[in-house]
């Protein structure tokens, strides 16, 4: 992190708007692909993310040392995604029990669908390492940054979650070939 | 080699993130030849990472996301104010920061010290202070001595003068370090010349010659905010005021005397006085020991009733010690200059100005032995003022019966009865007041006021009564205690001179006891008014006033007032009948409350009109006059009408105007329209 990053980071938590807006622009995507990693929704990843940047502007007194604050961004943002998922859970397995006697599950046949069902069975901290390394190709490094991982955890962490995948989506990956 | 089989799956994906470096790229790739199985997983990898890359590709965001993002933010946490904002903006600033932080630092820090009032720099101050307080003196003294003649002080005038000096230059110690520097010091000054201010450094002035140890103590003690108090050095004036009622001077005083002889006590001094109504009042002072002050109080209420008690005690420690010092500053004064008389050089002038200073300071010095003597005295026994009052102090001793008369007359002629009465004067009837009055419309009246002795006053109030006609008479009585307040079964009672007070007025201007008015109807009024006045006189009345008139029509009216004594009204109503028909009586009495009025001989007014029926043809009659009177009348009639027509019209106006002005806009309106 070079020191003009951490002036801004320092900036923002002592309330500077324009450096923390700048700090929108600049990480937005990256929170996006962790929420996303998380929700596996455009739609409610983007307004994850949204409210966690209110939040993040609201407490961010909390902040000690600037050089944490994306690491605590990409934090808030989990939580966040978590909440969400945690409320969706509840109300889809309502839902299910009344769609179980009427219809089957819809057909994963699409490559697309499997992939995400796939992506759904993966631990959290796996989908968010893919969906940071997917979306924004971030090099290993700054991934690790973002999530708080400790230095090489991450590539053994890539290794499991495309292993997995690639075991789940065998059969498809076999017809495609 | 093995690693690399076992952790193909990492190898794999990072070699596809590009996350190799090369070394480990060629290791990867020299397994991969050997090694079938991870060849295969290998391929799959790189599809898996295809259809990754395709599929999540697609859900990345927009190129507007962070747009999107920023504008949300900016919509739900909106800017501050200036103020505000560029508050925050100096805020970010370090060196504000601490700034701030040091400011908030210090208002606390002021705070605290406004709570607990002290200041920074009072442990030095008040160390200099005490300097002072020690030190200023002994050069004052050398002050009041002028200096040619005080020759033999001046080298330790110097030594005052230039000592504390060197310890004021001298920098500041730790306040004990200095302070005890300070008591060397000051031990080393002759004791004597060392007057002090403060009550403490006085003890300081007179432990000096007895203990060298007690001088850091004592020195100790100044510095300090409250010295221990040494009641045993004190000098208290106890002194108390008590209020007794009691039943007898005499027995009181005598145990008084008996109480104080018990608590070895004195009387000091007593003194009594005797009231009017043979009650005594009186004051005792008594000079008790202090410590027997209270006990002596206790065995006092059981005297009489304790009407108010105020015990007191002035402290004289600071006084009484100062007065001490400078005696024996005063007593070393003598000795020197004595010894200047005795050692007998310099000129004789100057031994007479030593002389002279040796007169005034022998004369100080009796003036305050006088004044610690007194002081001795007062501390050595406890004053008591005793004030003693015999109960019902405020018993009457007499009472004086005090007669007021009012007496209000009516007479014809008021100067005569003026001077009757002027000459009822004599020793036992004074007149103390006589006046006159007559005013611009020739009312006369008169006032008076005299004493008379209670004796006389019935016979003489008799007589001034039959001199008119009483209207009004008042008697008052009033009792006064003499000598006190309240009720007494002993006191005597005495009359004193009667106060008449006597107003006299003309007749005139009496108010009639009863008014009537009528009027007689005849054929000759002037005939008949003159017999009605000649009726009047013969009942003793009296005409009061008379009109006559005559109208167009030939009706004649004669107007006559009369007044007669009531005694007399029946009779003259009662010849009125002859004179003709009498009409309209009305008849309005006033009657009077009191019965001092004497009613027969009151005023009756009676007001007669006497008319006469006049013509019975008016000349306003006949064809013509009726004729002028009925077109007098319809012009009238026609006027009053034009009128009643212009305020209708005046009243209607403006609402026709505005009817118009509508009807003409609607229509208007509906043209247009079609």
């Amino acid at each position: 992190m070079d020191a003009s990053e951490r002036e801004q980071y320092r900036a923002a938590i002592h309330g500077d708007r324009d450096a923390f807006e700048m700090i929108i622009r600049t990480h937005s995507r990256t929170l996006f692909a962790i929420a996303y990693g998380i929700l596996q929704s455009r739609e409610e990843a983007e307004d994850v993310v949204q409210d966690s940047l209110v939040k993040a502007w609201k407490t961010r007194g909390r902040v000690r040392d600037p050089e944490k604050f994306p690491a605590w961004l990409a934090t808030v943002t989990r939580h966040g995604a978590h909440d969400v998922f945690r409320k969706r859970r509840t109300v889809s397995l309502l839902k299910e029990t009344v769609e179980a006697s009427e219809s089957q599950p819809p057909d994963t046949s699409g490559i697309d669908q499997q992939l995400h069902s796939a992506l759904a069975t993966l631990p959290e901290l796996h989908r968010a390492a893919l969906t940071l390394r997917y979306f924004e190709e971030m090099d290993y490094r700054t991934i690790e940054n973002t999530l708080g991982l400790t230095n090489g955890a991450l590539r053994g962490i890539l290794g499991r979650a495309l292993a997995e995948m690639r075991k789940q989506l065998r059969p498809a990956l076999a017809s495609m070939d | 080699m093995a690693t690399i089989h076992n952790e193909i799956d990492n190898w794999l994906a990072a070699d596809l993130h590009g996350e190799l470096s090369e070394d480990e790229r060629g290791e990867l790739h020299a397994h991969l030849v050997e090694c079938a199985a991870c060849r295969k997983t290998h391929q799959e990898t790189k599809t898996m990472n295809k259809i990754l890359e395709e599929t999540l590709a697609q859900q990345k965001p927009d190129p507007a996301f962070e747009q999107r993002m920023l504008t949300g933010f900016r919509n739900r946490i909106p800017e501050k104010g200036g103020l505000i904002k560029s508050l925050f903006d100096l805020m970010r600033f370090r060196a504000v920061q601490v700034t701030a932080v040091v400011a908030v630092l210090f208002a606390l820090m002021q705070l605290g010290r406004t709570f607990t009032r002290e200041t920074a720099t009072t442990p030095r101050t008040r160390d200099r202070y005490a300097d002072k307080q020690l030190f200023e003196p002994p050069s004052q003294v050398a002050a009041t001595l002028e200096p040619g003649r005080a020759g033999a002080l001046d080298k330790s005038d110097e030594l005052a003068a230039g000592k504390p000096k060197d310890l004021a230059l001298a920098p500041p110690q730790s306040s004990s370090e200095t302070r005890s520097k300070v008591a060397r010091d000051f031990k080393a000054y002759p004791a004597t010349v060392a007057p002090v201010e403060t009550p403490q450094a006085e003890m300081a002035a007179k432990e000096t010659g007895s203990e060298t140890g007690a001088m850091n103590d004592v020195a100790e003690a100044s510095s300090a905010e409250t010295p221990a108090p040494e009641l045993a050095n004190r000098k208290l004036i106890r002194n108390a005021n008590i209020e007794l009622e009691i039943i007898s001077f005499g027995d009181a005083v005598q145990k008084i005397t008996a109480f104080a002889n018990e608590e070895r006590g004195y009387i000091a001094t007593t003194n009594s006085e005797k009231q009017a109504n043979g009650k005594l009042r009186g004051q005792v002072v008594v000079k008790v020991l202090p410590e027997n002050l209270d006990r002596f109080l206790q065995k006092l209420r059981g005297l009489g009733e304790l009407k108010n008690q105020t015990l007191g005690t002035e402290d004289v420690t600071k006084a009484y010690f100062d007065t001490d010092a400078r005696l024996k500053n005063a007593h070393v004064m003598e000795q020197r200059l004595i010894d200047m008389l005795k050692t007998k050089t310099g000129k004789v002038s100057d031994l007479l100005q030593v002389e002279k200073e040796l007169g005034r300071v022998r004369e100080e010095i009796e003036k305050m032995q006088g004044e610690l003597k007194y002081w001795d005295s007062q501390v050595q026994f406890a004053t008591v003022t005793i004030l003693l009052a015999e109960k019902d102090m405020e018993e009457p001793a007499a009472f004086l019966l005090k007669e007021r008369a009012q007496l209000s007359l009516y007479a014809p002629d008021v100067e005569k009865i003026y001077n009757d009465i002027k000459a009822l004067a004599s020793p036992k009837v004074q007149i103390t007041n006589a006046q006159l009055n007559r005013d611009y419309s020739g009312r006369i009246s008169a006032t008076m006021s005299m004493l008379i002795v209670p004796e006389e006053s019935d016979a003489v109030i008799g007589r001034v009564k039959g001199l008119g006609r009483v209207e009004n008479f008042q008697m008052q009585t009033q009792r006064i205690a003499q000598g006190g307040s309240g009720m007494s079964e002993n006191a005597k009672t005495k009359r004193d001179k009667v106060e008449l007070n006597i107003t006299v007025s003309r007749e005139e201007q009496e108010q009639a006891l009863q008014q009537t008015s009528l009027r007689i109807r005849t054929a000759s009024v002037d005939t008949k008014a003159k017999e009605l006045q000649a009726l009047a006189a013969k009942q003793s009345g009296r005409v009061r006033s008379s009109t006559f008139s005559r109208d167009p029509d030939g009706r004649e009216v004669a107007g006559v007032s009369l007044r007669v004594p009531m005694k007399n009204y029946p009779a003259l109503m009662q010849s009125l009948n002859a004179l003709g028909k009498v009409e309209n009586v009305s008849v309005q009495r006033q009657d009077r409350t009191g019965a001092q009025s004497d009613e027969a001989n009151a005023p009756a007014d009676i007001s007669i009109q006497v008319y006469s029926q006049g013509n019975i043809v008016s000349h306003e009659t006949g064809l013509l006059a009726t004729l002028r009177r009925t077109v007098a009348q319809s012009a009238g009639a026609i006027m009053w009408s034009l009128r009643m027509i212009g305020v209708a019209v005046a009243f209607l106006a403006p609402w026709v105007v505005a009817l118009v002005i509508v009807i003409w806009l609607v229509k208007r309106v509906a043209r247009e329209r079609q």
